[in-house]
């Protein structure tokens, strides 16, 4: 009887002691939160100069600048202009806006580089899926596109790419779609299929030029990352064979930068060979390349106000 | 077996006593606040999770390092992404125990002090702070206010925006507990 007795006793000493020690345990079945979107996949709404999976937060204004210098080499690069910096062979300055968390939109002044000058530009953003940590949604997807016209004076040779006739030659647009993942912390791919359309090209040059991007990030610390950036177009060989005897030759654009946050601001600093800085030039019309010394030192600013 | 019936009878009171020891809330408040002159920066969470045991004083706060809201979004993304790396260390949590003799079984407010173990952003610290509790128709509530200085926990300010964020930022969490 006494054993028991002192048996019972013990346990419920048991159950006592268990309760008091480990209140942790007590939530230990608790329902971890799932589908937790991944954040931060890349640092600023750009990759380099294709855009990235990002957009604006809810009342957030980006302003940004970019600049693309002229050539680091070649003929009209080396001292004399030093190093290209002499030369600015296109500028943007912008300004961008989160409506939600998922949409933005955006108002931007392009030089413009290549057969057209002057550019303004609109554009949206949309962020379709977001990537979640337990692979739930295992990448994210996001839409951009926009609407880009010229204000240049229109050229009296009719042959030209800047001779409008009407207002809608002055337009071009960009479609793309923003397939990224984070693979981990350091880790982000992004894959860029776009399609670039211009209303009024020269003659053998193509309305439509479908382009695959491919650009990526790594991390070294907390706070600067390695970022690449590739554009595939698919110009047809007519079209390649035809401006090759015309002495022009197109490259696909090639862009590597380092990504550099210092709280509200991220700095982009980059190379490329692409001279221009919109997707509606730079795709269908880079003739500068990396082998003749044609790739120019560039940056993107981008300040993030919260309004 | 006279015995026993009383045995199993007192046993099950004390069961039932035991059980009435222990409150939890499952909407703690957390919040903390850096001031600097040239920013302040405050955020807030109410799904941290507590439990308190009046019996031995034993305290407990748990919360997911990711359900801190901030006013500025960047702000959100950088604490997680760059200061407390929640994908690395998702959770912030504190055991500990109210080292004063107090009997919290009665209806009062108590001023206490309890020490224990806060782990967060992978670095585990003892403190040793005051606290309140107050207990109403014995169900407890409890507050408490301590600063913690980022550098103990690894945390690291660069020094471009050194101005910005506090060496020490305070934090308060309020439970109110409820039996469980």
């Amino acid at each position: 009887m006494k054993y028991i007795y002192l048996l019972l006793v013990g346990s419920c000493l048991g159950v006592n002691a268990y309760a008091q020690d480990d209140l942790s345990k007590m939530f230990a079945n608790d329902s971890v939160k799932t589908h937790e979107p991944v954040i931060a996949t890349y640092k600023s709404t750009r990759i380099i100069q294709g855009h990235s999976p990002e957009t604006l937060k809810k009342r957030e204004l980006d302003f940004r600048v970019a600049h693309h210098f002229g050539d680091l080499g070649g003929e009209s690069g080396g001292g004399k202009t030093f190093f290209g910096m002499d030369n600015s062979t296109d500028v943007r300055i912008a300004f961008e806006y989160g409506v939600t968390d998922r949409l933005m939109v955006g108002v931007g002044r392009t030089k413009g580089s290549g057969s057209l000058t002057q550019m303004y530009e609109g554009l949206a953003k949309y962020r379709l899926l977001v990537q979640t940590t337990d692979n739930h949604m295992p990448v994210s997807v996001t839409l951009f596109g926009n609407v880009v016209g010229t204000a240049m004076k229109s050229s009296r040779t009719k042959s030209d790419a800047s001779h409008f006739e009407k207002r809608s030659d002055r337009m071009s647009y960009t479609t793309q779609v923003i397939l990224a993942r984070k693979f981990n912390r350091n880790l982000s791919l992004t894959l860029l299929p776009t399609l670039v359309h211009r209303n009024r090209v020269v003659y053998m040059d193509e309305n439509d030029i479908f382009a695959l991007g491919a650009g990526g990030r790594f991390k070294f610390s907390k706070r600067l990352g390695l970022l690449v950036e590739y554009f595939y177009p698919f110009r047809s060989q007519e079209s390649k064979d035809y401006f090759a005897t015309q002495g022009k030759k197109f490259y696909n654009p090639l862009a590597v930068g380092l990504e550099i946050e210092t709280g509200g601001h991220v700095f982009h600093v980059n190379f490329t060979n692409s001279t221009a800085i919109l997707e509606n030039q730079f795709i269908p019309e880079t003739t500068t390349t990396w082998q003749q010394g044609q790739f120019r030192w560039g940056f993107n600013i981008s300040r993030r106000f919260s309004l | 077996m006279k015995h026993l019936v009383t045995l199993f009878a007192g046993l099950l009171l004390t069961i039932s006593c035991f059980a009435q020891e222990i409150f939890s809330c499952r909407n703690t408040t957390l919040s903390f606040f850096s001031a600097t002159p040239m920013e302040d920066i405050d955020a807030v969470t109410s799904k941290g999770v507590s439990a308190i045991n009046l019996k031995t004083g034993a305290v407990y706060f748990k919360v997911a390092v990711n359900t801190f809201k901030f006013k500025k979004q960047l702000m959100e993304e950088h604490f997680n992404e760059n200061y407390l790396e929640s994908d690395k260390y998702p959770h912030a949590e504190f055991k500990g125990k109210i080292i004063d003799i107090i009997d919290l079984h009665k209806d009062g407010t108590y001023n206490v002090t309890v020490e224990g173990t806060l782990s967060m952003h992978g670095v585990d610290k003892v403190y040793r702070e005051k606290a309140t509790v107050t207990v109403q128709d014995g169900k407890p509530a409890a507050t408490t206010k301590f600063n913690v200085r980022l550098a103990d926990h690894h945390i690291k300010i660069p020094t471009l925006v050194v101005k910005n964020i506090a060496e020490v930022v305070e934090v308060t969490v309020k439970a109110t507990y409820s039996p469980s």
